[in-house]
């Protein structure tokens, strides 16, 4: 056996491997199919249970594509001839001749709108800086400017759709750029177009909000804590001589007695502190009704957009009591620009505001001084900062961000309220839960019963030589998987496809090895001659046929979209796979076989 | 068990009445092509799709006076798997899902007592549709390139072409049975979707990867045979890798129907087209690019006599 020991471990490496990362897949099916057979508040204190174990598992699982579990494709189009419209001044009837005939170019061709708007203007003979910039610009700085807009843009309609979508609460969402000007965002579990028309059909709302007091922040919230406290212990009897003092209470204890608190710490700042594991239980908490009658009704509680990491390592989102109503709406905004302070090299944030806006604003901050004022972005607080002085004139500075990155996530809100990035919705796909589910059990169906008519048959046809391809077949499709899931691919119906596709070709190559193992034999040479003839002799053939296969996969995968590239992905895993384990792995078993027992060698 | 034992068949000298198979075929093809057309779906025709599902079956007659109430006269309406499940589509376009809203309402107005959940939707606008479509011809181009260039470096240049022209054969064939073929039964719903342009890639792959079995063998027997003359070497060489070919394509053309049959209606089409193509890429090896091969030698031999 020694001789063969490397190959042995290669193959049993291969195979824990796979089974390794297939794990989590397979631990996120027992428990969704657990908490399948709860319902309503038992599923719901399941899914509390075991939140870090779900986020875990979902995070290293094989995802399925929307096609296999349901959910919406939007794909969205920053439209950037408005934006352009939007951004001239001295608008004049030459200008609307020029953007109704951009406006036609676009939807012909494939050029950037701006580039499409610069070649119009130079053919009508007008100068860009008689719409943008100042008269003295030239052409090129007025085109780079417009170029840098309309990318800003992009990314403010990228911004904002993450916000919603984090505040929608869906599982595994996934929002990416394409080219110059489009955001896809996909969304599994989602069916319902009129949630998506929310996403993304509403205008963005910045608004400027006012924290309640840090006193009256503490009164609610010990009012909640004390309100779930006595609800808890009216079922679970407790005892009554409370003597024990506060600092030496166990976590459990303190959970018991503070139910609210133990999830959601109170700082000295008039917030709360939650960590990212339990933001989900606060906010259903905060939602029920009678919880919703214990807070004031001028008063709301709204999240951080992002999270902060803590000195435990963990992410923790901040709760902020606000005033329902807006002080002040973020179409006042004219501009707004991250930079680093000179004087003190720390990123700070300009913000100006129009004439209107300016007087409202200098009397809002002249009202608050030292008080922290919010800044809501469609329900989610991106900044509160504390007003150090009446701002008159409309200049305003934002400090107090950590890295200039920060700094820019905050310019492309203010800019939000500015200047809402027009998009259209080009492309939108849906597929409800129900065809999910079907198309699932009829693509594995296929696939069984596929593999198990490709199995007998090979068993029948070269009787051994079948027995080790089918265990060839069934590491193939561990590999294939296993690959899947390492790479975090997603499974897709035309995917399963390519499976079962790749499955037909690991088998050829076990039958263009076998028969001329046969053809090798029957020219009279031993079982180990032929053994060895055949396999070097079909190699060449293997190669050059995958290598084809291999090609199309690529270039399918470089052109296709959505359940197509899952197609090409599972074919490309599948080809690398089907060659190891049909070349490599069977070789491993015949080599022993006619070492130990000849007899059992049979090409039938 | 065997298939086949030891054969000498003479493969090439039937090929001129495959020829006129072949062109007989396509020409068929071209001429369902021209008339009928092929079928483009949703993906790149743009507009909107809805899938239906009703809770009792309804005839297809009623969905489409519904349509025609709500306005939709131009929609196609068909079933989707089974009788319950109504495919409606049209081309036109709205903005965000107002026609989705609108066939939507017209089929609640239309089946009061016969409640539906939409179990798929689907909105393409104009511009997406013509990318798609531009995407789809690229891909299926590059890699006919691709694979012709593979080959010829691997092989001889004249071999490279024998695969492409093979390739164009089979392309071209299974075009014109999808569109002979689509709607003849109602449930064969054989309409260009990004999938079929999945099938058409892999079915080139397929096809290829037999020719290239095949054209591996006549390069090995080229080697240890040099006195044979090329017809002998190229029978030789098929004759020798029949059993392969056919059990090869033979398990690959029951696993396409096993998902024919049971892979639900997304891939129908897909395994339709690929059964297809199956068949004609096992035949074209032969017939096709072994022969052209054969075609341009004896071409060569000819001119040096000449």
């Amino acid at each position: 056996m020694r001789k063969y020991r490397f190959r042995i471990i290669v193959v049993a490496a291969s195979v824990l491997l796979s089974i390794w990362f297939l794990l989590p897949t397979y631990q996120d099916y027992e428990l969704s199919s657990q908490k399948k057979a709860l319902t309503g508040a038992d599923s719901i204190q399941f899914v509390e249970q075991h939140e870090k174990e779900i986020r875990e598992f979902r995070k290293k699982r094989i995802k399925l594509g929307l096609d296999l579990q349901g959910g919406m494709r939007v794909v969205l189009e920053v439209n950037v001839v408005s934006l352009i419209e939007k951004l001239a001044k001295n608008k004049d009837d030459a200008f609307a001749a020029i953007i109704k005939e951009v406006r036609q170019q676009v939807a012909r061709s494939d050029e950037s709108p701006v580039v499409l708007f610069r070649s119009e203007c130079e053919r009508r003979g007008v100068r860009l800086s008689r719409y943008y910039l100042n008269l003295r610009d030239t052409d090129d700085d007025v085109f780079r400017f417009l170029e840098d807009e309309a990318k800003k843009a992009v990314d403010r309609g990228m911004q904002i759709v993450r916000n919603r979508v984090d505040q929608y609460g869906v599982s595994e969402p996934s929002i990416q750029k394409l080219g110059g000007t489009r955001i896809i965002v996909e969304l599994p579990g989602v069916s319902n177009e009129r949630e998506v028309q929310d996403l993304v059909g509403k205008t963005a709302l910045l608004e400027f909000r006012l924290l309640k007091e840090p006193e009256v922040a503490a009164r609610v919230m010990e009012g909640i804590d004390k309100y779930l406290a006595a609800k808890d212990s009216t079922n679970t009897p407790k005892d009554t001589s409370d003597i024990t003092p506060e600092v030496e209470k166990t976590p459990e204890q303190f959970a018991k007695e503070h139910p609210f608190f133990a999830i959601a710490g109170f700082t000295q700042q008039g917030v709360a502190s939650v960590v990212e594991e339990n933001k989900d239980k606060v906010r259903r908490l905060l939602d029920r009704p009678d919880i919703q009658r214990l807070i004031p009704s001028d008063m709301e509680f709204l999240w951080s957009a992002k999270g902060q990491l803590g000195q435990d390592g963990k992410k923790y989102f901040t709760l902020y009591p606000a005033k329902k109503t807006a002080e002040l709406e973020g179409g006042v905004i004219t501009n707004a620009r991250a930079t680093i302070d000179p004087n003190y090299n720390q990123p700070i944030v300009t913000m100006e505001m129009n004439t209107e806006g300016s007087r409202e604003w200098s009397r809002i901050t002249g009202a608050n001084i030292n008080k922290r004022i919010a800044i809501v972005l469609d329900q989610s607080v991106f900044s509160a900062p504390v007003v150090r002085s009446k701002i008159t004139g409309g200049h305003s500075q934002i400090e107090g961000m950590e890295n200039l990155e920060e700094g820019k996530l905050l310019e492309i809100v203010l800019k939000a309220g500015a200047l809402p990035a027009p998009v259209d919705i080009i492309e939108q796909r849906s597929v409800g839960p129900s065809l999910g589910e079907d198309s699932i059990r009829k693509g594995l169906l296929s696939a069984g019963l596929a593999t198990l008519l490709t199995i007998l048959f090979m068993v029948i046809y070269y009787h051994t030589g079948g027995v080790v391809a089918d265990f060839a077949v069934v590491f193939c499709m561990l590999f294939i998987l296993g690959v899947l899931a390492y790479f975090g691919g997603t499974l897709t119906l035309p995917g399963i496809a390519g499976i079962i596709l790749t499955l037909a070709i690991a088998v050829d190559a076990n039958v263009l090895i076998y028969e001329r193992i046969r053809e090798e034999q029957e020219t009279g040479k031993t079982l180990r001659a032929a053994i060895d003839e055949g396999y070097s002799k079909a190699f060449s053939a293997i190669l050059d046929s995958n290598v084809t296969t291999f090609i199309t996969g690529l270039i399918l995968f470089q052109f296709g979209s959505g359940p197509v590239q899952g197609f090409a992905l599972t074919l490309i895993i599948g080809v690398a796979a089907s060659m190891f384990s049909a070349i490599y792995i069977t070789r491993i078993f015949f080599d022993i076989m006619t070492d130990k027992k000849q007899s059992l060698v049979n090409f039938g | 068990m065997r298939v086949f034992g030891k054969t000498t068949i003479d493969f090439l000298a039937y090929r001129k009445i495959f020829y006129f198979i072949s062109a007989a075929l396509i020409t068929a093809g071209i001429v369902s092509l021209v008339i009928k057309g092929l079928h483009f779906g949703i993906d790149f025709l743009g507009g909107t799709e809805l899938v239906v599902e009703f809770t009792r079956e309804v005839e297809i007659g009623e969905v489409r006076s519904a349509m025609d109430k709500a306005g939709f006269g131009d929609a196609e309406i068909k079933t989707f798997g089974s009788e319950r499940d109504i495919l409606i589509r049209t081309v036109k376009q709205g903005v965000g899902t107002t026609i989705g809203d609108q066939i939507r309402g017209g089929v609640a107005t239309h089946f009061k007592d016969n409640p539906f959940t939409v179990i798929k939707e689907d909105k393409i606008g104009p511009k997406i549709g013509a990318e798609l479509q531009r995407d789809a011809y690229l891909a299926v181009f590059f890699s006919l390139v691709a694979i012709c260039l593979y080959v010829a470096f691997r092989f001889k240049f004249i071999y490279g072409v024998g695969a492409l022209i093979a390739l164009f054969h089979d392309v071209l064939i299974t075009i014109g049975m999808v569109s002979i073929f689509d709607g003849l039964t109602p449930n064969l719903n054989l309409e260009i979707s990004q999938n079929m342009i999945a099938a058409f890639l892999t079915l080139v792959g397929l096809s290829v990867n037999d020719t290239v079995v095949i054209f591996d063998r006549i390069r090995e027997n080229q080697k240890i045979f040099r006195s044979m003359g090329l017809i002998e070497l190229i029978n030789k060489s098929l004759n020798e890798t029949l059993s392969r070919t056919i059990i090869t394509s033979g398990t690959i053309f029951m696993v396409l129907v096993v998902l024919f049959v049971f892979g639900g209606e997304v891939n129908s089409g897909f395994s339709f087209a690929l059964v297809v193509g199956i068949i004609t890429g096992t035949y074209s090896s032969i017939y096709i690019a072994s022969a052209t091969v054969v075609e341009w030698n004896e071409r060569k031999a000819r001119k040096k006599l000449a």
